[in-house]
């Protein structure tokens, strides 16, 4: 294979993926401030935040893990997406590395982030900090049981550990694994709002509880690597949905069609959405995700 | 449900004093220890010693259900050489507020520590040590209350001059050393008229 | 090329556009002043659409905004709080108390002029000002910025020595840790 060819399209997805999901977030202010009756800001408010942050002069730091933290954050999320199929049209430019066995991986390839945020949030030794990875870390053992049930029905029912394998099943059956295992697919989605993290599962980085928790140490030009990070891994779960549920796409306009319409259910239901706390939030994943999950379990054994 | 959420007691039973009653009863309970006067309606002035404001607090508490503390605020009598401490209770039964004064010495102000009877006294005793520097005998409660590291003579003492001492203290902006209308400053430096309908506030 | 000086030019009037239009505003309300905040944010004045939102903590923060009255006791906290923001950082006093004390001209427990303390970019006068004056204010500053001309946060590291001697001198007791920049 040719490494270059690799390089080239793993860059191109990156960009992608950056200019995706930002525009994504954008999309999501302007949204918010549409309903709250406000103008909100333009839609690529965004890109200026994140260069502003990157021109910052000055960037404080408390240790070499906090130093670390947000490069392991979008290294993990780059990493990520390299391993997705963007496209399920059978080229090679945006299929880059996917393998057999890669669902697998991407399970827990996808909380790695976290962990890494957890560690850098923790040598900066503020308590917000200390309480917000408390809370991340709950709140994903949350929605990581329904989410990993439907990935599982999935791979039993469709004999396949790739994502590329249940993007054939999908293209050769023609129909939609969110309507051939629906009780799995609404396990996933019910899962969604947790992985992203919004109202009402916005526990981890409540801004008036914790002062924006994990993050509350991190300025200038970390803060400016972890919103890259926060766009380029919302561009990977909204992808990864779109391909194993909805049939993937067989091109770019087809994929922002779908992800953004899959993004819109978070967003839309955290607009509505007043905070849970932490036990809510759990409570609220083991229940009905979770009975979906065994429903889809079921399904997939018959 | 009214009877559960606003149950009321029977007003015939229980006996709502008026304000001569309550000033006689502490009077007859004090002998010559305490006096006072009734001031008006529901307003009732007593003048206590250091040594008798305990009793007569928990007297008006405990037998006289003054179960609320409002304040204890402290003036400053500087030509008498005294402060005083005027304890504010008020009875809800009764609906009669009760003022015990108590003058202490200014130069060597020491007052009975009240908080083991209301404990919210506390944070009014450690005001006045940090305002007026009176001392509350075995109060225990940090030392800085509002301010941080003051080191003059407390603020709230007429004695203390703050006008003086911010002047002191603090960057005067020119035009602005003293209380006079700063528009005048503002409308020489701008060069812009003040309006007609404005010249009225002027002092 | 990089020390060209046209090209770092070019650079800067990208750099200072960024920072003009996202000011990301530390939310701690100092005095009275503070209670303006919650209408211009919120979506009868919307300063939202100016690329202005609030900020949990200093360290992603850009523009302190000085709500009023500064005691002497708030002082301590907002140098505090200012020294922990990430250069470039932008100082908006707002309110007749930052200016030249207010009504509190004479109080014993309140600083007078703001600017003789920590580095103001921008004043807003009035007590209160409005929503309007002050997104005017941050108009204002917008302004500054552009041109290059918000420079407080170098101002207070090239006269820290006479910043230093004002702050200790009404802050006795000076515990807090050194400035790391």
């Amino acid at each position: 294979m040719d490494i270059w060819k690799l390089l080239l399209t793993g860059s191109v997805t990156t960009v992608l993926a950056f200019v995706v999901g930002m525009l994504y977030m954008g999309l999501r202010r302007k949204i918010t401030a549409r309903v709250q009756n406000r103008v909100g800001p333009p839609i690529y408010q965004n890109f200026l935040d994140v260069m502003k942050l990157w021109s910052k002069k000055s960037s404080i730091n408390h240790g070499f893990m906090q130093h670390v933290a947000p490069l392991w954050m979008i290294a993990t999320s780059i990493t990520t997406l390299m391993f997705i199929p963007i496209l399920n049209n059978g080229s090679t430019f945006f299929t880059n590395l996917t393998f057999e066995g890669d669902l697998i991986m991407l399970l827990y390839l996808m909380v790695v982030g976290s962990l890494g945020m957890a560690l850098g949030a923790g040598q900066t030794g503020n308590p917000n900090s200390a309480i917000g990875v408390t809370r991340g870390l709950t709140q994903m053992v949350g929605f990581e049981i329904p989410w990993v049930m439907a990935l599982v029905a999935l791979m039993i029912q469709h004999r396949t550990t790739t994502v590329a394998g249940l993007l054939d099943v999908q293209v050769q059956s023609g129909t939609w694994l969110m309507l051939s295992s629906p009780f799995a697919f609404i396990a996933a989605l019910l899962a969604i709002p947790g992985m992203f993290r919004y109202s009402p599962f916005d526990i981890v980085g409540a801004p008036a509880e914790l002062a924006s928790g994990p993050i509350s140490e991190f300025g200038g030009k970390y803060l400016g690597t972890m919103m890259t990070n926060g766009a380029i891994f919302a561009f990977v779960k909204l992808t990864l949905f779109v391909d194993i549920f909805m049939g993937g796409a067989s091109n770019l306009g087809f994929l922002l069609l779908k992800t953004f319409a899959l993004y819109m259910f978070p967003v839309l239901w955290g607009l509505v959405s007043p905070r849970f706390r932490t036990e809510q939030a759990v409570r609220f994943f083991w229940g009905w995700p979770v009975f979906f999950g065994v429903l889809g379990l079921i399904q997939a054994a018959i | 449900m009214s009877e559960v959420f606003f149950r009321t007691k029977d007003l015939s039973t229980i006996n709502i004093m008026n304000e001569q009653d309550i000033l006689n009863k502490i009077l007859d309970h004090f002998g010559n220890k305490v006096t006072g006067n009734v001031k008006r309606e529901k307003r009732v002035e007593l003048f206590a010693t250091t040594n008798t404001i305990e009793d007569v607090l928990l007297y008006a508490k405990h037998q006289l259900s003054f179960i609320h503390f409002t304040q204890l605020s402290c003036v400053d009598w500087i030509e008498e050489k005294q402060f005083e401490l005027v304890y504010i209770i008020w009875s809800p039964e009764s609906k009669v507020t009760i003022l015990i004064k108590v003058r202490v010495d200014r130069e060597n102000p020491v007052a009975p520590n009240i908080d083991y009877i209301w404990r919210h006294a506390n944070t009014f005793e450690r005001e006045l040590r940090e305002m007026y520097g009176v001392q509350f005998e075995g109060l225990v409660g940090a030392q800085d209350f509002i301010l941080e590291d003051w080191i003059e003579i407390p603020p709230m003492r007429r004695d203390f001059d703050t006008a003086e001492y911010a002047k002191k203290t603090f960057f005067d902006r020119p035009g602005r050393e003293n209380a006079r209308d700063v528009r005048e400053t503002i409308r020489q430096n701008s060069g812009e008229e003040i309006p007609e309908f404005a010249k009225k506030y002027s002092r | 090329m990089v020390n060209d000086k046209e090209s770092q030019k070019i650079v800067d009037i990208i750099q200072n556009f960024a920072r003009q239009s996202s000011l990301f505003v530390l939310a701690y309300g100092t005095g009275c002043g503070a209670i303006e905040i919650p209408p211009t944010m919120t979506s009868r004045y919307d300063a939202e659409r100016f690329g202005i939102r609030g900020a949990a903590t200093p360290r992603q923060a850009d523009v302190l905004l000085i709500t009023g009255y500064l005691a002497t006791k708030s002082l301590k906290r907002v140098i505090r709080a200012y020294e922990q923001m990430q250069n470039p950082k932008y100082i908006i006093g707002f309110g007749s108390c930052t200016i030249n004390g207010g009504m509190y001209w004479d109080s014993y427990n309140t600083i007078n002029r703001l600017d003789m303390y920590i580095p103001v970019d921008v004043y807003i006068n009035g007590c209160m000002p409005r929503p309007e004056a002050v997104i005017a204010g941050f108009a204002k500053l917008q302004k500054l910025i552009q041109a290059g001309k918000a420079d407080g946060w170098d101002r207070y590291q090239k006269n820290l020595e006479f910043y230093r001697g004002n702050q200790k001198k009404i802050i006795h007791n000076w515990v807090m840790p050194d400035y790391n920049w």
